[in-house]
């Protein structure tokens, strides 16, 4: 199909909607996401999703956990009680995305080879495979084993490389991967801008693969800086004390360690609540000691 | 000139100082770092133009629609479609992997005859004429011989275009020995039939519901429409809505409900009665829509008292209470039956039980209550003319015997086949088609399955994967993947609305198969005229088009064509089997001192189509590890019997015995162990096979007197260390 | 060792005792002219001969004259390198955009005979090579360039867009890449924009238009994902 030429917006027409914290006169965006445990149903459809969206290999032996490769995977939590009294839930952890303090991540603190980086303008934590060379160091340094080493050679059996996408690089074995929250998508939405004069990628233009299959809608992904985005009404982030949500409801994962995540959880269940950090059997949920440094 | 040592290796220096300051080793180096991070074995996907093409999924009953991102042509991922009224967007983990069947070491890549024996897996290649002769050719021996009724067809699904083609098929060639693999629409046929005295299927208007109570049903492993499921589960968090999940094991839909009451399994019938009784004594029932009210009532009172109900379930009187309490004072609530997702759970009790509670509510036809629909009616061909030779053949009885006594409103029972055919009678299967469907996986008593499929001395399928009932053909005949062909998707699976979705090609052909429409219309078509007769189209597509009408357009504009003004098959609800038997678990309590029962999970695809390798790796280190398959046990039980996590044991039942491991868990029933479905392949290929236990060789199918359906919900059992 | 000492003692006696014979002379102007064989000889190689050997050459399927076909359109270069909607470049066009035209021959040439009938009536893809094109880890985005840049296509491309015969295909064999990508000069010293298009020089060029953001924590520079995926 022969698309016309579309026309091509003045400078004026894109600069549009500027909002509140800024870096050098671009807006700064925090992308992150809030994921209601309430409602995931731990069916495993976003860790699909995410694999068919970014080229994740399969082996015939996926059962040893340690080194099967799943950007995002979902985890069983129990409340310990014995029967009857036995409740579960499932947790979805992709990469949380850590911004420490202004940027240093564990993994990106670590990393020897520049491989992985956090972009203060976006909030996204990337991971370069062509500069990674596979010493692992990242992976240690992760608290939420989110990151996944490539121990062998991908292999796509009888015409299903077919079906790789090319917005995704393909890795090969020694390099390190794990999720991006499918940053070629705002590298599109990005273009798609331009072409329509918008400064700002809109919140529906980006949305990573596991938001957009979750069958019961318990992901929601944007911009958490932007007061306009879903995500930003829900977890109401508080600048002032780390990112702190403001929704009692809402809790990080291992929040004591300072890594200043991205992934907000919501459960209405204390319990749950309780499990996203070690807390101290004195300690309330939701007041957790800051570590010592 | 003597060239002598200082002169070489001054020669050697200068020359290492001027390769120094040439390009050559720098640039070397350079290039050799670009070269390791490209090597020619890692794929480049070709870039291009970016389209996205509309389908309907067909892998599950659901029909959720589709979109297709291709690039260049290649289809890169599957979404769902964002605007459709069955899952607005969402999509599960077996939809979104659809590309895996697509392409893949399973699938079957052109028409094969056996070669060798059965089960070797030798296949020699054929041409399509070849095959569709060598297949007109047997049915059209056995015709001549008189004895057409001797070939059976088996189909996935009961609804569509392509299962009508097949069911003419066997009208004009003179067998009334079509057969559909179970699923919720036989248990929804029954009831209509059995409970409404009615022709339909049942619909559930959940979104609007405001009480659940589930008997069973995966609302989140697998019932129904899954991803509608999933969507009405979240609406019911966002407005508060109680949903009760009775079933002996924590489900996903037990852990996401707002209360789990754990059961004695196989009495979920029992405990619907208590609570309709306690509904009628507590003067909480609406006895608008049931005939005969009067009636019963009294015994039922009686019958059903709380303490009775509470011995026999292991539910205590205070929780039976509650739930009528919560049941009755609802405005609009509904109660689901169906273990799991519903297929295989066919006793007439349990499901006159749960539609009598839904009729004492007063949610018939209602906003947020249970439905009698009519089935889609769409497909309105002209009968079939049959010759002599079919008349003779289709006045045979069938060889399940369905339509005969409780079976009278229902057209197949699957599950009585291969004991039939291992005890010939009434008469011996000469040929069995297979469309759709993987029989020798899905049915319970896999063993006899297997026997009964040996004694058949012919069997085809059409299956596009190399599955375990493919393994075991004579001849096959591979039909599209639902990406590469035009089809119509029926949705019934618990809408009350009427859906149809289109199914459209969104690559070609990617081997050289055939659509099975195609291969029955033109196989009828070298079988004289009087089956010709019977398919007057030139070729599925035009059959297709012709039977939507006027839905056609609707259908290639949106994907779907939706009616939502249903019209109700029926208004009254006529108890039958309140006092029918339970249907119980085989074996003796004394050599199987525990209860296995199966469970589904979302995760594990355990009908036609297998586990892809994505669903595979979604599956936990507790299910599958390795080879073995694991089984789900009390940590009370366990200790009882000397079993720790993991430990390898011999899981032993009256129909078969296998390998597992153990993995302990608190939410399940003392004394009940699961086994998830869908495992225990081998066929397929290595991402599949040999993975855990197939359940189905561990339990054989239970037929409810009642109902003459396979009801066994699980089987005696006993679990030793190895 | 006495005895070799002596020996060598004699010997360095002997040549001490012959001054200004040709040997000595010789000897050393040998060690001279042998480095500078060496290192010419090495120059040479990694200069010259080994640019030759890594870089192979192919040709086009067939030759296009962009000169010519700029005379036909009125659009310039977007008449058939343009956006799509999407937001997304389509690089090098497909079949469909050149039949509007050739379903037929238009004219006498031998090119555009063998196209029309080698590639439009057997409906196949013309496998152009692209001199441009990127390694895979590259995401380069035209719509930041062209459109919010508002760079000229010649800026990156040269005259390309007004030649009338395409130029060989020139690739490194060792990576498989354009030679324009990897550096026309053998030294990497690029005349024009299109003679070295590695990341140092789009990181040149950035520089230079001033837009160089600083939003990656290691680098200081631009996050790293905004130019690799």
């Amino acid at each position: 199909m022969k698309e016309q030429q579309h026309e091509v917006p003045t400078k004026e027409a894109q600069h549009k909607a500027p909002v509140e914290g800024k870096e050098h006169g671009r807006p700064v965006m925090r992308y992150g996401m809030a994921i209601d445990l309430d409602k995931c149903t731990g069916c495993g459809a976003c860790m699909v999703a995410c694999m068919s969206e970014n080229n994740v290999p399969f082996k015939e032996d996926e059962s040893d956990k340690l080194k099967s490769i799943t950007w995002i995977r979902v985890y069983k939590l129990t409340n310990g009680k014995p029967y009857p009294d036995t409740e579960i839930c499932y947790l979805p952890r992709p990469c949380q995305h850590c911004e420490g303090h202004g940027g240093h991540s564990p993994c990106v603190s670590v990393c020897p080879a520049t491989a992985t980086d956090y972009s203060r303008e976006t909030g996204i934590v990337s991971q370069i495979y062509t500069r990674c060379f596979g010493c692992r160091y990242c992976m240690a340094a992760c608290p939420y084993h989110a990151r996944y080493f490539n121990w062998y050679d991908p292999v796509w059996p009888d015409g299903m490389e077919k079906y790789l996408s090319p917005d995704v690089s393909a890795r090969v074995r020694g390099v390190v991967e794990k999720c991006s929250f499918c940053y070629h998508r705002y590298q599109l939405a990005k273009n798609k801008a331009y072409l329509n004069g918008l400064h700002r990628v809109p919140e529906e233009d980006y949305q990573t693969a596991c938001t957009q299959a979750c069958p019961s809608g318990a992901i929601v992904f944007g911009d958490l800086n932007n007061p306009e985005h879903k995500v930003h009404q829900i977890v109401q982030p508080d600048p002032h004390n780390g990112n702190k949500s403001k929704n009692p409801k809402a809790f990080r994962l291992l929040e004591r360690l300072g890594t200043n995540t991205k992934v907000y959880y919501l459960s209405d269940r204390e319990w749950v609540r309780r499990l996203g950090d070690n807390y101290l059997a004195h300690e309330e949920t939701g007041k957790v000691a800051k570590a010592h440094h | 000139m003597k060239v002598d040592r200082r002169s070489f290796l001054s020669f050697v220096i200068g020359g290492a100082a001027g390769t120094t300051l040439s390009p050559l080793p720098w640039k070397l180096m350079d290039d050799s770092s670009i070269w390791s991070q490209m090597w020619p074995w890692k794929p480049v996907p070709p870039a291009g133009e970016v389209v996205y093409e509309d389908s309907t999924c067909p892998l599950c009953p659901g029909g959720c629609g589709i979109t297709v991102r291709k690039v260049e042509n290649r289809a890169v991922k599957i979404e769902g479609k964002a605007g459709h009224p069955i899952n607005n967007g969402g999509i599960c983990l077996l939809g979104l992997s659809g590309l895996q069947l697509l392409y893949g070491p399973t699938r079957i890549k052109s028409p094969m005859k056996r070669v060798g024996e059965r089960g070797e897996g030798k296949w020699e290649r054929i041409s399509w004429q070849e095959a569709m002769t060598l297949l007109s050719e047997k049915l059209g021996e056995i015709r001549d011989k008189g004895e057409a009724h001797t070939v059976a067809a088996i189909s996935g699904t009961g609804y569509g275009t392509v299962t009508e083609l097949l069911k003419r098929f066997m009208t004009a060639y003179g067998s009334p020995n079509f057969f559909r693999s179970p699923s919720m629409q036989d248990t929804d046929e029954f009831a209509l039939n059995a409970i409404f005295r009615s022709k339909g299927r049942l619909g559930y208007d959940l979104e609007n519901a405001d009480y659940i109570l589930s008997f069973g049903s995966g609302i989140l492993d697998g019932w129904g429409s899954p991803v509608r499921m999933f969507r009405a589960n979240s609406l019911w968090k966002d407005n508060q809505v109680p949903v009760i999940q009775v079933e002996p094991r924590l489900s996903n839909s037990a852990g996401k409900a707002s209360k789990w009451v754990a059961i004695n399994p196989g009495t979920e019938a029992d405990l619907a009665l208590g609570i309709a009784a306690l509904l009628i004594s507590q003067k909480m029932a609406n006895k608008g829509n049931i005939s005969g009210f009067r009636a019963w009532k009294n015994e039922l009172v009686q019958a059903y008292k709380p303490e009775t109900v509470a011995e026999t379930t292991g539910v205590p009187v205070e929780t039976i209470s509650e739930l009528a309490q919560g049941f009755g004072t609802a405005k609009r609530p509904i109660a689901l039956y169906g273990k799991g997702k519903g297929v295989g759970t066919g006793s007439l009790r349990e499901i006159a039980a749960v539609t009598v509670l839904n009729a004492l509510s007063g949610n018939l036809n209602k906003e947020g209550g249970l439905w009698a629909v009519s089935q889609p009616d769409f497909i309105n061909w002209p009968n079939v003319n049959t010759d002599q030779i079919a008349d003779a053949g289709l006045n045979q009885s069938r060889i399940d015997g369905a339509g005969d006594g409780p079976t009278a409103g229902i057209e197949s029972v699957l599950t009585r086949l291969p004991q039939k055919v291992l005890e010939d009678g009434p008469y011996p299967i000469q040929a069995l088609l297979v469309a759709g469907a993987n029989p020798c996986h899905e049915l319970p008593d896999t063993k006899s399955v297997k026997q009964a499929l040996g004694k058949i001395p012919f069997i085809v399928s059409f299956s596009s994967f190399h599955d375990e009932t493919a393994d075991q053909a004579d001849l096959l005949m591979p039909d599209h993947v639902y990406l590469e062909k035009f089809e119509d998707v029926t949705v019934g699976a618990g809408l009350v609305k009427e859906v149809i979705g289109l199914c459209r090609p969104v690559v070609s052909a990617q081997f050289n198969t055939k659509h099975l429409g195609e291969t029955l219309i033109a196989t009828a078509n070298m079988m004289g005229d009087a089956i010709a007769g019977a398919f007057p189209w030139e070729n599925y597509e035009s059959c297709l088009k012709e039977t939507l009408g006027n839905k056609w357009d609707s259908m290639i504009e949106n994907g779907y064509w939706e009616n939502g003004d249903v019209d109700t098959a029926a208004k009254k609800v006529r108890p039958a089997a309140l006092d029918a038997p339970v249907v119980q678990a085989q074996g003796d309590v004394n050599s199987f001192p525990l209860l296995l029962v199966p469970y589904d999970t979302i995760r594990i695809s355990s009908g036609y189509v297998g586990d892809t390798p994505f669903m595979v790796k979604t599956v936990s280190d507790t299910t599958i590890k390795g080879k073995d398959g694991f089984v789900e046990i009390n940590p009370q039980t366990a200790a009882a019997n000397g079993l720790t996590e993991g430990t390898l044991a011999t899981l032993a039942t009256p129909v078969g015995e296998a390998s597992v491991r153990v993995h302990l868990f608190e939410g399940i029933k003392p004394g009940v162990i699961a086994m998830a479905r869908g495992l225990g392949h081998t066929a397929y290929d290595g991402y599949l096979a040999d993975k855990g236990v197939n359940v189905n060789e561990l339990i054989g199918p239970v037929e409810d007197p009642s109902s003459g359906l396979d009801a066994a919900w699980g089987i005696r059992a006993k679990l030793d260390k190895a | 060792m006495g005895t070799l000492d002596d020996k060598a003692k004699e010997v360095m006696d002997d040549s001490a005792e012959r001054p200004g014979s040709g040997k000595e002379v010789g000897s050393g102007g040998l060690i001279i002219l042998f480095f500078i064989i060496g290192f010419a000889g090495s120059m040479i190689l990694g200069w010259v001969v080994f640019p030759k050997l890594l870089y192979s050459q192919k040709q086009q399927p067939f030759n296009f004259s962009h000169a010519l076909h700029m005379e036909e359109v009125d659009e310039g270069c977007q008449s058939c390198h343009y956006f799509r909607e999407d937001g997304s470049f389509n690089g090098i066009p497909k079949l469909a955009q050149c039949t509007d035209c050739h379903e037929e021959t238009n004219g006498e040439s031998e090119d555009e005979a063998l196209f029309v009938e080698e590639y439009v009536w057997k409906e196949r893809e013309v496998p152009w090579l692209s001199y441009s094109r990127q390694p895979d880890c590259v995401f380069f985005s035209h719509a930041a360039h062209v459109i919010g840049a508002e760079m000229d296509c010649s800026t990156c491309h040269g005259d390309h867009g007004e030649t009338e015969t395409l130029r060989p295909y020139e690739y490194n064999r060792i990576t498989q890449y354009s030679r324009d990508i990897w550096g026309k000069n053998i030294a990497g010293i690029a005349k024009n924009t299109w003679d070295s298009m590695k990341m140092d020089d789009c990181a040149r060029c950035h520089k230079e238009a001033g837009v160089m953001h600083t939003s990656s924590v290691q680098t200081e520079r631009d996050a790293c994902f905004v130019c690799h995926n």
